[in-house]
């Protein structure tokens, strides 16, 4: 038996484990003990993340839809036919009538290859990916506030942490080994403060839990440095030297007085006065944040104010002091620093730079496109208008992941062309004219960034299930058949092109992650030993810049037609679309089918018993599925996984969307509930004696 | 020929290698992250000795997280299932386990032996072959001390060696293994006098440098006597991360599912580790979850290994291995537990 060092696929935390390999089969798993990470732990995922590997399901061999159906064919085929297809659409309709989605489960060799195809290959700056649905708002967000957008401190350091505030990231569910740390935090003494409607499990372990409204971010943030400057305890010092714009900002921020935000955000204006004088005098404060905060229209002003505070009270910049935005995907932080994003190639350089798009065009030896292209919300609405003809998505199920599903497939469904490639069949793939079979993670190499910007190696356990193929060496093949020269010996000779062009992973280079867990970028040459925190001495982009935000409210609040709120979410045992956990045991069987998180007080209003069947619909869709009657959703609000296919969530949520980051708004919208379940036929049961049948 | 004999350090490899010509060689190896794992032994002399129990415990050999049990296929002419019986006849020796880890395999063998005998269990267990080594220095997580599981063994261990510094104490637990030895006796030399004198002081030594001192039997007296009240059961419960790595990690512990795989070649039957951490674990037909309430599995944990286990098997269902301290995320591990009953129970006391 061998076992092989390798990363967890699933979210970002980017857990080292090992895979164990006996005559070529993947027979299981164990966690890494030393890794800075997981330190010997894994959550339930890790643990069981070698049984789809091998799964039946996987797509073993291309298929080609003939006359309405989907054929086996071979590779020469499918590839063919693919590069055939692409060419003729782009030279009929120019190669903006194609969009890519590149993504967020593939290496970083793979993004930044699948975002070379689109720009020098097709022309087309076309390309996007699943973090548009998750952490746009911070990558937008905060590189205009500090010129970076990733967290800022590394996950080890959480334990030494004296405040953590946590801030819509369900985080022992969804990225459960860095609730291990913030637990380990807590035990050591640290304060936990935690703001979210729900009470999640981390809210359990809180010393406080602010259930502001959904949607009323912005106010509860601007109230909490209102008073954070009412008090005094502004780190004047630091936003003197280290920051600008501070006096806009306060104007705006004097209207936001805790009385006044209590209105707001159903906050007591106390609570608040507390949380901000808890987490000012603290140095060692750690601010979190996730979905919770950047799935809104007010996505991006979210996400500043967040930057505000952090600049407002000085906490960045540290060890143990800093903003971190928990990054969902297991290489979600990879695919955006590869430039899988429409205005940027890797390392943000953006595309309408003409100094960046010069040097790509060098060292590309093609003329780039200067406009920045879709994101992947204008691309379906494009698809559906039928200005986009074709798309190549590798790695995404967007018709499970995208906010109004019936809108989605409609879209997909107008299409000319259509290119899934994946390691299994899934609801996208159904509307394919060709499927390309991919490699899974254990099945190839490369590199995936985890959330704290730890670049590690994965490293291939077995060869590739059936005819698939790794992604990367798929992109190449099919760029080779479109004209485009793309040879490369391995993986780390791209990592060796990445670096070379990209220079936050200047030092990055897989010889050098051999040993070891990884580096962190910024790494900017080869003697860097990487960057544990950002923004030490002076911000990326030089000085900090308080964007002034104010409150907004939800695209669409709950009104008599639709009374609830709905807010979706994921679940411990789930992973996004659910394609590789529903084909593993021992996840599939905890949790088979979806539900709605109610409170009791509404259930009982509406007549809902628990687990009784309901109808949930909102203005664009309807769904029927299970009642789950809990407390840990408050009154008026309920909560559904988007995970399952039977009832999707994003069949009721609304696309309105960010006006800059184009991320929709899946935390909020309008909905309504009634109850299926059939009035009870009475039936007379004997009378039995309890007794006499218990048995012994 | 005796049990006990004397093996000189430099005749280690050339054993090793012999006994690989019949059995695949399982040792602890360092791997790329400077962890310690148990795999295939390619480079003899790159085996790691003094390292801490590996993460999971050997008993993934004989009861494998992952193994398929059959394979069912339609017969082409005839009118019936054809089966095949898929199960593990690979002849293994694992060299450098910890003495809790064969004390674990005694009860292991008792549950899945005695009574109904699994068979996939039985077969590898005929074809696995362990020696054992003493634990000079235990690592901090460790408390087999307390339970006599450990960190040196009487019986029980097939080959059981202590490091001596130059050579090795060799004893010989049973036929399988006197039959290794055997066959290489020129390898290896009598015992005199000054060697049982070293052993001993190695025995001695080791027992000192033990940082946790752990006491079952007293909490098991705490919990019949109902001394543990149901809020602290509750806050262990709140702690959990339902990873299942408890289970998983653990050598006592045998929760398992069985799942079918429909193939071109055809179905195959494979059962998986499953814990009993897990809400599904005893889901019923219907979709009844018995267990929902997570204080119930945690709680159930802790009683099967604390209560159960000796009454049906004799012995804890915990060894003292301290793999349960180094993967619960919740530090809600025997010994942790353990630790803060046994504070609970003294300042009872003080009261
Ligand atoms: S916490 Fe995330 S990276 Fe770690 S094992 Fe679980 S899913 Fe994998
Ligand atoms: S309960 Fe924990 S310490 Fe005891 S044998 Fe199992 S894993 Fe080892
Ligand atoms: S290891 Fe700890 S957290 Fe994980 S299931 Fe066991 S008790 Fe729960």
């Amino acid at each position: 038996m061998n076992k092989i060092l390798t990363v967890c696929p699933y979210c970002g935390c980017g857990c080292g484990l090992y895979l164990h390999v006996e005559n070529g089969k993947i027979v299981g798993v164990s966690p890494s003990r030393s890794h800075p990470v997981n330190r010997g732990s894994l959550c339930v995922k890790g643990w069981n993340a070698y049984e789809f590997v091998a799964h039946p399901d996987r797509l073993k061999y291309p298929m080609i839809r003939h006359n309405g159906e989907l054929k086996r064919s071979t590779w020469n085929e499918a590839l063919t036919l693919v590069a055939a297809r692409l060419d003729e659409i782009k030279r009929k309709h120019g190669p903006d009538s194609i969009g890519i989605l590149s993504s967020a489960k593939c290496t970083n060799e793979e993004n930044y290859l699948m975002m070379k195809f689109a720009r020098a290959v097709l022309g087309t700056n076309n390309i996007d990916h699943c973090a548009r649905l998750c952490h746009s708002s911070t990558v937008g967000g905060l590189a205009t506030a500090f010129g970076s957008g990733a967290m800022t401190n590394s996950i080890s350091e959480i334990t030494d942490a004296k405040v953590l505030f946590v801030i819509g990231s369900n985080t022992t569910e969804q990225h459960p080994i860095i609730g291990m740390h913030m637990l380990e935090a807590v035990d050591r003494g640290a304060t936990l403060i935690v703001a979210d409607p729900r009470r999640t499990k981390i809210a359990e372990f809180a010393h406080i839990h602010l259930r502001q409204k959904s949607g009323t971010d912005v106010a509860l943030l601007m109230g909490i440095m209102n008073s954070i400057v009412n008090e005094g305890l502004v780190d004047t010092d630091f936003v003197r030297r280290r920051t600008e714009n501070f006096d806009t900002f306060e104007e705006v921020l004097r209207r936001y007085s805790p009385d006044v935000v209590e209105g707001i955000t159903g906050v007591k204006a106390n609570d608040i006065r507390r949380v901000a004088r808890i987490y000012a005098m603290e140095k060692r404060s750690m601010l979190f944040y996730a979905m919770g905060i950047t799935q809104h229209i007010t996505g991006v002003d979210n996400v500043r104010a967040c930057a505000n505070l952090v600049m407002l009270t000085g906490h960045i910049g540290l060890p143990m002091s800093g903003l971190n935005p928990l990054r969902g995907q297991n290489n979600v932080q990879g695919a955006c620093d590869m430039g899988g994003l429409p205005n940027v190639y890797s390392g943000y350089q953006t595309v309408t730079d003409p100094r960046a798009r010069k040097k790509f065009e060098m060292a590309w030896r093609r003329k780039l496109p200067e406009r920045p292209g879709l994101t992947l919300m204008d691309m379906m609405e494009k698809a559906y208008d039928g200005s986009l003809k074709a798309m190549y998505i590798m790695g995404e199920n967007p018709l499970i992941s995208d906010p109004d599903l019936n809108h989605v497939k409609e879209a997909l469904e107008r299409l000319e062309f259509l290119v899934v490639q994946d390691i299994f069949p899934n609801e996208t793939s159904e509307y394919a004219d060709v499927i390309l079979p991919a490699s899974s993670y254990a099945e190839k190499d490369g590199t995936f960034t985890n959330t704290e910007r730890r670049v590690q190696l994965l490293r291939k356990a077995i060869e590739p299930i059936g005819e698939s193929k790794p992604d990367w060496e798929i992109i190449c093949e099919l760029s080779n058949s479109m004209g485009y020269e793309m040879n490369y010996r391995g993986t780390y000779e791209i990592m060796e092109e990445i670096a070379l062009l990209t220079p936050s992973y200047g030092g990055i280079l897989h010889h050098r992650l051999q040993e070891g867990f990884g580096l962190q970028w910024p790494c900017h040459d080869i003697n860097h030993s990487g960057t544990p925190y950002l923004h030490r001495k002076k911000f990326a982009r030089g000085l900090g810049t308080f964007i002034t935000v104010d409150f907004v409210p939800p695209d669409e609040p709950p009104d008599s037609e639709y009374p609830f709120m709905l807010t979706t979410g994921r679940i411990y045992f789930r992973y996004h679309t659910a394609t590789m956990c529903r084909r593993t045991a021992v996840l599939e069987r905890e949790e088979p089918e979806s539900f709605v998180e109610i409170n009791p007080d509404d259930a009982e209003r509406l007549g809902i018993k628990n687990r009784s069947m309901v109808k949930v619909s909102s203005r664009r869709g309807e769904i029927e599925l299970k009642a789950y009657v809990t407390n840990r959703t408050p009154e008026g609000i309920v909560f559904i996984p988007f995970h399952f296919r039977e009832a999707a969530a994003n069949i009721l949520t609304n696309p309105a969307t960010d006006p800059a980051a184009k991320i929709p708004e899946y935390k909020v919208c309008a909905v309504r509930i009634e109850s299926l379940a059939k009035p009870k036929k009475v039936r007379r049961i004997p009378s039995v004696d309890l007794e006499a049948l218990r048995i012994t | 020929m005796k049990n006990e004999l004397i093996l000189d350090k430099n005749n280690l490899s050339y054993w090793l290698r012999q006994i690989r010509k019949n059995r695949e060689l399982i040792g602890p190896l360092m791997n790329d992250g400077n962890d310690i794992v148990f795999k295939s032994v390619d480079r003899i002399h790159e085996l790691v000795l003094d390292c801490p129990a590996s993460l999971p415990s050997p008993k993934e050999f004989i009861f494998p997280q992952y193994e398929p049990m059959l394979r069912m296929r339609q017969a082409s002419n005839v009118k019936r299932q054809e089966i095949t019986d898929l199960s593990d006849e690979t002849k293994r020796v694992i060299f450098g386990v910890r003495s809790c880890d064969i004390s674990a395999l005694g009860l292991l063998d008792k549950f899945y032996l005695e009574g109904h005998k699994d068979p996939y269990y039985a077969e590898r267990r005929r074809n696995t072959l362990f020696i054992s080594i003493v634990c000079n220095d235990p690592a901090p997580t460790c408390f087999c001390i307390g339970l006599g599981t450990g960190p040196y063994l009487e019986k029980g261990f097939d080959i059981q060696i202590t490091d001596l510094g130059d050579r090795y104490f060799v004893q010989i637990g049973s036929p399988e293994g006197a039959k290794t030895v055997k066959a290489m006796s020129f390898l290896f030399r009598r015992p005199q006098k000054t060697d049982y004198e070293d052993q001993y002081e190695v025995f001695l030594s080791s027992k000192a440098r033990f940082h946790k001192r752990i006491n079952l039997k007293g909490i098991r007296q705490m919990i019949l006597e109902e001394k543990v009240k149901d809020d602290f059961w509750q806050w262990v419960a709140g702690r959990c991360f339902e990873c299942g790595g408890c289970v998983y990690d653990c050598p006592l512990c045998t929760c398992f599912t069985v799942t079918d795989r429909e193939y071109p070649y055809g179905i195959e039957r494979i059962r998986l580790w499953d814990a009993c951490m897990f809400k599904g674990f005893t889901r019923m037909a219907g979709g009844v979850l018995p267990n929902e309430a997570m204080v119930k599995r945690t709680k159930r944990w802790y009683y099967h290994k604390l209560i159960h286990y000796p009454e049906k098997l004799g012995g804890f269902g915990c060894v003292g291995c301290g793999r349960c301290t180094i993967t619960c995320p919740g530090k809600i591990d025997m010994a942790s537990i353990a630790t803060k009953l046994k504070g609970l129970a003294i300042s009872e006391e003080e009261k």
